[in-house]
């Protein structure tokens, strides 16, 4: 159990650390999709170490994925859109609404 | 690493490679079905999209990815080490209260459709609307207008 809660909260920095770090608005993605998936080895973690164990956890993490990868649709095509606006996405760069 | 990568196509593939390994995670937590859509999803969809979008942004100038010159990369660093270091002492301190071994398994894959549509069922069609309200929004928006 611990070690799995070890694993989620490595994966929760990496992806902060890209988050915080990395300029490239597809690695800003990337960081996001392990952030994501930090969260669902959580989710069934915790309900299969339950006593009984609970079919629950699974449900939600099933949710979950759809919408991870709904957002990655959308984030990717925002992106697009992004670089066919700016030929850049490079988020710092990005700051056209900076009066 | 998927985030270190020089060339954003290895980041990717690296990416695919610890979504496999989350999948492997499931597997050794008696959630094959959720290893198998964490396969299909992630692995399937979710990284040949990106593969596609770096395809379609691609320039050939290697760009300046870290923003190094101002100190941002050590200190998002040591934010993100720090608090992965603090969640994993809680954990770990909390340890001995959590269960070392699971209790035995009884969750047949069977027992997943009946709790997904007979205990939850508001959320599965909310979930519907959404999926498809956002695959024609991302449509949209990546349509090129002429």
């Amino acid at each position: 159990m611990v070690s799995y809660l070890i694993v989620s909260a490595a994966l929760l920095g990496i992806g902060i650390y890209g988050l915080s770090v990395k300029r490239n608005a597809i690695r800003i993605l990337f960081a996001v999709e392990l952030i994501v998936n930090a969260a669902n080895l959580n989710f069934v973690a915790f309900a299969r170490y339950m006593n009984p164990p609970k079919i629950s956890g699974q449900v939600i993490v099933f949710y979950s994925i759809a919408a991870a990868a709904m957002e990655a649709a959308v984030g990717l095509a925002l992106i697009l859109v992004a670089f066919r606006l700016n030929s850049t996405i490079d988020v710092r760069k990005l700051n056209k609404l900076k009066g | 690493m998927a985030l270190q990568a020089k060339e954003l196509i290895y980041g990717a593939i690296s990416l695919a490679v610890s979504f496999i390994g989350i999948a492997g995670f499931f597997v050794s937590l008696d959630a094959p079905y959720l290893a198998m859509l964490q396969i299909a999803v992630y692995v399937g969809a979710v990284v040949v999209l990106i593969l596609f979008t770096i395809m379609l942004v691609r320039r050939d100038e290697p760009d300046k990815d870290e923003a190094g010159e101002t100190g941002e990369g050590a200190a998002g660093l040591w934010l993100a080490g720090l608090l992965a270091v603090s969640i994993a002492g809680i954990a770990a301190l909390a340890g001995p209260n959590l269960p070392s071994t699971p209790p035995p398994a009884n969750l047949p894959i069977s027992q997943l459709g009946p709790v997904l549509a007979g205990v939850y069922p508001i959320p599965l069609i909310i979930l519907a609307l959404l999926l498809s309200g956002a695959l024609l929004g991302a449509l949209i928006l990546a349509k090129v207008e002429r």
